[in-house]
């Protein structure tokens, strides 16, 4: 059972990693906690199932697609509710993000209805075992893809120059900007990745609980931030790692311990470590010069 | 113009208020209309069962009124919105209580605002029957608290023995963790070992959770017969198709809160022979079914769910006791205490001494993506 258990976890946790990575990037350069993030990830979520369902495509193309529309979406979002306020106080943005996830959710239930959506799709219904775990196919799905997605990201950032830019921007606005770095450019680019992982994360999410619904952001939100702030936000390998250790160290409580307290296990721990770390288990010490 | 226009407006505001006083004030309808109160969630997040009362009310009335009504007289139904909340509801309540035209109310929606309620009907002498309040607590609310569902604790108790039939021996438990799942978790395990039946898992989720797979795997080692699902169809649905997902191969039996074309919508081919109970399905044994939902399709193009049954039902046991014991408030609790075996679309019911009704749900199973009587 425990291998089984640590399965079951994994999978979890590369979904809040995914969609965690969308909240560390936007705050490694803006300060910014991007409260809208959950509800962008439903929107991923409700695209695939557009294309998927009306439209008829497979489902390749409506990973494809999702993504490209639903980063289009965060990189509006960006423009529209954020940038205008970026000199503003800390707190005016933060407002403006819960303001748009409150117009998210209110236009999807506009759009799709109040209701549980199932997603049309047969695939991933088979199961391979292995000794004594099972993996459904889209467990495996989930695995696979979202170490490629990881991956993909990591070797964006560390090995080429836009990639380089990013960090750049991430560790100053304003010297970036003095290097002749584009940094408007690249705060569009991180919320247009973040908002493509998480509409990745969401059709998958979809598939694997077969149900999509409007109010599906918050949660998933809430833990990914959590996740974030556990592996130390602001950084991208402290997402991914944060996610995976959230997403186990949930399943193995509920497992061994009850699953009446799975939040609370996994809130304990996130106390503990922001009392030993406070920057997270992989965060920098961020010093303020002044 | 303008300030003439909210003069306008004001002068008949004050007079449609008044209006409104002189109704409640206890004058005789215009036309002596037969007037049976309803109360029900017509706002609020209950909205929708708050629709289903006020279509399955009206079409009692509307069926009798076509029949030309009682003795010549129209039924007319007097709808008040409690919102789905206690306090709101109680202010109904009083409206009601007080105006000595209303002869009966049908309603409230959920239990917390029948029970909130009870003691104003009660100590008015005025029936209040529900068409949907099913939580045990009801039971001792009152000689003119009555309702046409039945307990959470008889569904339990009849699911343990139809286990018992169905021949499970080790049955898995997963509840809502709610006063409604801890109650059927409660009775259906005190019934389990008269049945010989060994409860080898008892685990509980909380309203709106997804991600099941925990409880599935630890249930997945103890490989039970079946799974008890104390819960609604949406989670149904994701039990089913995770269970499938992860291999678990077992049988479902649930209570009649999974019965919902939902549950086939969501849970396509994983909810397959799922075992539950029902007690309003059309196109069976139950001609009353039948006839009641062509003429609400007719009525309202649209299919009726459970709670519009039940509140067609409701309704029709008044107007069955105004027609008989004549439009007094006491003889209709006369006439409700002695009706027996009355054949409506939610089944044959009686109702015993507590004014809780005494029926027997239909045996529900999932064939080939549409719900069957179970043979």
């Amino acid at each position: 059972m425990f291998l089984q258990q640590l399965v079951n976890g994994l999978t979890i946790g590369v979904i809040y990693a995914l969609i965690a990575l969308g909240y560390t990037m936007v705050y490694g350069i803006l300060k910014m906690v991007n409260f809208a993030h959950g509800d962008i990830f439903m929107f991923g979520s409700f695209l695939g199932l557009f294309f998927m369902k009306h439209l008829h495509m497979p489902l390749y193309l409506a990973f494809l697609l999702s993504a490209a529309a639903t980063s289009a979406i965060g990189v509006v979002i960006e423009r529209v509710a954020y940038r205008p306020l970026r000199t503003a106080d800390r707190i005016v943005p933060l407002i403006s993000a819960l303001g748009v996830s409150t117009f998210l959710v209110s236009l999807a239930q506009k759009l799709w209805g109040t209701e549980m959506h199932p997603f049309p799709t047969a695939f991933g219904l088979g199961t391979v075992t292995v000794g004594s775990i099972t993996f459904s196919e889209i467990q495996i799905l989930i695995l696979v893809l979202s170490f490629i997605l990881m991956l993909g990201l990591h070797l964006f950032v560390t090995r080429t120059k836009t990639g380089t830019a990013m960090r750049a921007t991430s560790m100053s606005l304003t010297n970036a900007a003095l290097m002749g770095i584009n940094t408007n450019h690249m705060i569009s680019l991180a919320f247009a990745i973040g908002s493509a992982l998480a509409a990745c994360a969401g059709i998958m999410v979809g598939i694997y609980y077969n149900a999509v619904y409007p109010t599906m952001g918050y949660m998933a939100g809430i833990n990914a931030f959590t996740a974030a702030v556990l592996g130390g936000i602001g950084s991208i390998p402290g997402a991914m790692l944060g996610g995976i250790l959230l997403g186990v160290v949930e399943n193995l409580g509920g497992a061994y311990i009850s699953t009446q307290y799975q939040s609370v296990i996994s809130f304990t721990i996130l106390i503990i470590v922001l009392m030993i770390r406070p920057t997270g288990i992989l965060g920098k010490k961020d010093i303020n010069k002044v | 113009m303008k300030k003439t226009g909210s003069i306008l407006a004001s002068i008949a505001l004050a007079a449609s208020l008044l209006a409104g006083c002189s109704a409640n004030g206890g004058k005789q309808d215009a036309d002596g209309a037969i007037q049976i109160g309803l109360a029900a969630p017509i706002s609020g997040t209950q909205a929708q069962y708050g629709e289903a009362f006020k279509n399955g009310a009206e079409l009692a009335a509307k069926q009798v009124n076509d029949a030309g009504g009682i003795d010549g007289k129209k039924v007319k139904i007097v709808i008040q919105d409690d919102k789905g909340d206690p306090h709101e509801a109680v202010n109904v309540a009083n409206k009601f209580v007080t105006d000595k035209d209303i002869l009966a109310v049908v309603g409230h929606f959920n239990s917390s605002a029948t029970l909130a309620t009870a003691p104003i009907y009660n100590k008015n002498k005025i029936v209040e029957i529900s068409p949907s309040s099913s939580a045990p607590a009801v039971t001792n609310a009152g000689e003119y608290t009555f309702r046409v569902i039945t307990t959470d604790a008889f569904q339990a108790a009849y699911l343990a023995d139809w286990s018992k039939e169905l021949g499970y021996r080790k049955v898995a438990l997963i509840y809502e963790q709610s006063d409604f799942g801890l109650g059927l978790l409660d009775v259906y395990k005190n019934a389990a070992p008269k049945n010989n039946i060994e409860i080898v898992a008892a685990e509980s989720y909380n309203p709106g959770d997804k991600d099941f797979s925990t409880v599935l795997t630890k249930i997945k080692e103890k490989q039970p017969d079946a799974i008890f699902i104390g819960g609604f169809y949406n989670e149904a649905a994701l039990i089913a198709q995770q269970a499938q997902k992860l291999g678990l191969k077992t049988d479902y039996i649930g209570v009649d809160s999974l019965y919902s074309e939902a549950l086939l919508e969501l849970g396509g081919d994983a909810v397959e022979n799922m075992k539950l109970i029902g007690f309003f399905y059309p196109g069976g044994d139950n001609e009353e079914a039948t006839k009641f939902a062509e003429a609400y399709q007719t009525a309202y193009n649209s299919k009726p769910d459970t709670y519009a049954a039940y509140a067609y039902v409701a309704t029709s046991v008044v107007i069955e006791a105004i027609k008989h014991n004549g439009a007094d408030r006491e003889k209709i609790k006369e006439y409700l205490k002695t009706l027996h075996d009355y054949k409506g679309p939610t089944g044959v019911l009686s109702f015993d001494e507590n004014g809780d009704v005494v029926t027997t749900p239909e045996r529900l199973t999932i064939r080939n993506g549409a719900f069957e009587l179970y043979q």
